[in-house]
């Protein structure tokens, strides 16, 4: 059972390294993070994009690219393109954004799922590691569907499901998340939350367990609880994945580890293996944490294509 | 410039203590108004079954302090009645007693009976970031489900009131979307582009409104340069105002659940302060709820 991002290291130093497609790797935190990936064994990068800019940027950081394989390409929508077929075509394990719109990315995965006839809807999962708890959440979606209606939530859930279940969890708990209140009649993320457990009552996610509860505080306090102090949340209550009503809530709440004492590391899951898709403003450290996740969900995919 | 809630509190000392009305009272708020009365916030003004608020003052520090208590066991009338004596002056704070929150709100927003001032009535959630040394705010975080961009200037003028009390010289406001670039699918980033360009065009005054800022940029100035965005709201935000209500009320749960950071909450747009009682809201930052409403009362009983 996977319970923390160290977890992922750990791993991905035995599991690496995993053939790589690094797109437009132009900048020079991710060239860092490359190169902290490749001496830690965790993967072995193909490189796609300007080899002028490739090099001057690896030059910067004094990493050697010379060894690695290079596919020379200056349109960004090519890049993506050829990219994210390699994995789809089993050439590759994982795919990468570097300096490339992430929109571009998203589009040549959605071409590919829709060649493999995978029905497979595409969405980010952005796991948490907050200290003092023993387990990693999974927020999604964080960072594709902009307003998911309850058919697409119910496709995000189905990829957090599979993914979470890679990590060693049979049984993930999971909680769908609304602003609903006892005011303001009922919120459309809260009718997709009813038909939700419905559809998991009737087994569509497999075995897994929706909660009860839309908000943080009806996880954390029970339905008619109160925070007195801070001592009287129960922490241990924490779902497994946490399914965002929208995308502004989703990405908004999983970034605040910019701010709140806690980590982030996020992937694309698709049907044939993980694309890592680091913000731009992410550091070098978030970026090698994110190739070592990846590097383990994508052996643990191995035979499990969905 | 008021920078956690002991300054709150303390600045709440300096005002002369206000009449604060609850009806339905139970025991949690006897306590409650027990603290605040003892500091001198307030006198209370309890409306319920007499004999029972009575027994549980008994015993209690409030016993042996100023309040008044008023005999109405409906508890429906009893709310008709804290909200009339607000209308009409005896009062000057109405707090939630043992009512639903759709009981309160509707009938505190009710049009003819109610005591809303401005078009739009917003909830602000005041957090005390103790590393940075400073109040923000994040708005609406309770009662605006979907609003309009019309309403979100409402609602963002209701907290530069609330950040004016407060001492907020120049409010630096954050309107959040998922990203920072305009997005025409989605339309958080429409309607924050549009804020952030009335703002420099000065159509808020002495304020700085940027967006879209996604919550990295909004945060860390580092970040934002990164992304090749350079702005004096980047890592120095008062004021976050969210797209919706999904996204608000989350985030204020998310930043006291998961950063433990305490909340206190102000409602604005309404003639007279109103307090919600919210269940994130902590017993200590309930009192500071209250002290912040005499504050609210201090700008001439008008936080509209």
């Amino acid at each position: 059972m996977i319970r923390s991002l160290n977890d992922f290291s750990r791993i991905a130093r035995e599991k690496g390294p995993k053939k790589l497609a690094v797109l437009a790797p132009e900048d020079e935190e991710f060239m860092r993070a490359l190169k902290r990936s490749w001496q830690m064994g965790y993967v072995e990068p193909v490189l796609i994009g300007n080899a002028e800019r490739m090099g001057q940027v690896a030059d910067k950081v004094e990493f050697d690219i010379s060894r690695f394989e290079k596919i020379i390409g200056e349109d960004r929508q090519a890049i993506a393109d050829l990219g994210i077929n390699l994995l789809f075509t089993g050439k590759l394990a994982i795919a990468s954004k570097g300096q490339i719109p992430t929109s571009y990315i998203y589009r040549s995965i959605i071409r590919e799922e829709g060649k493999a006839r995978s029905g497979m809807t595409v969405s980010v999962i952005s796991f948490w590691e907050i200290p003092g708890l023993d387990q990693l959440v999974a927020f999604t979606d964080t960072g594709v569907n902009i307003s998911p209606d309850f058919k697409t939530k119910a496709e995000i859930l189905k990829n957090a499901v599979f993914v979470y279940r890679l990590l060693g969890y049979p049984k993930p708990k999971i909680a769908i998340l609304s602003g609903q209140r006892e005011i303001g009649g009922t919120l459309i993320s809260y009718r997709d939350y009813e038909l939700l457990r419905e559809a998991a009552a009737s087994g569509e996610f497999g075995d897994c367990e929706i909660l009860d509860a839309t908000s943080f505080t009806e996880i954390f306090l029970g339905g008619r609880g109160r925070l007195t102090d801070h001592g009287s949340v129960h922490m241990e209550r924490m779902p497994h994945i946490l399914l965002f009503p929208c995308l502004d809530a989703g990405n908004i709440i999983c970034k605040l580890d910019f701010f709140l004492d806690v980590t982030r590391c996020s992937l694309v899951a698709t049907s044939r293996g993980p694309v890592c898709i680091p913000a731009r403003s992410d550091f070098n450290d978030n970026i090698v944490q994110q190739l070592a996740m990846c590097v383990v969900v994508a052996d643990r995919m191995k035979g499990e294509v969905k | 410039m008021l920078k956690s809630f002991r300054e709150i509190a303390e600045a709440a000392k300096k005002v002369s203590a206000k009449k604060l009305v609850v009806s339905s009272v139970k025991k949690t708020d006897v306590e409650l108004l027990s603290e605040a009365a003892g500091a001198g916030f307030i006198i209370p003004l309890m409306i319920g079954d007499g004999k029972g608020i009575e027994s549980m003052i008994d015993g209690t520090p409030l016993a042996g302090l100023g309040h008044e208590i008023v005999d109405e066991k409906d508890s429906e009338r009893a709310l008709s009645k804290a909200m009339r004596f607000v209308r009409e002056g005896r009062a000057d704070i109405l707090m939630q007693g043992a009512v639903t929150h759709q009981t309160f709100m509707d009938a505190v927003l009710d049009a003819k009976s109610g005591l809303r001032k401005g078009k739009v009535v917003s909830y602000n959630s005041v957090f005390q970031l103790m590393k940075q040394g400073k109040l923000i705010l994040v708005t609406d975080t309770f009662i605006n489900n979907n609003p309009t961009i019309a309403e979100k200037q409402l609602i963002l003028e209701n907290a530069f009131r609330l950040a004016d009390i407060l001492g907020i010289d120049v409010p630096k406001v954050a309107v959040l979307a998922a990203i920072e670039q305009i997005n025409l699918h989605i339309p958080s980033t429409l309607d924050a582009a549009i804020l952030s360009k009335m703002s420099e065009r000065k159509q808020f005054g002495r304020v700085v409104v940027e967006g879209p800022l996604d919550i990295d940029c909004a945060l860390s100035q580092v970040a934002a340069a990164r992304k090749g965005l350079r702005s004096v709201v980047s890592g120095n935000v008062d004021i976050y105002l969210v797209p919706e209500i999904d996204t608000g009320h989350l985030l204020a749960e998310s930043l006291v659940f998961f950063g433990r950071i305490e909340t206190a909450g102000a409602v604005m747009g309404m003639a007279n302060p109103v307090i919600v009682n919210l269940p994130f809201v902590s017993d200590a930052s309930r009192v500071v709820e209250i002290a912040l409403a005499v504050l609210l009362c201090g700008k001439g009983g008008n936080n509209g």
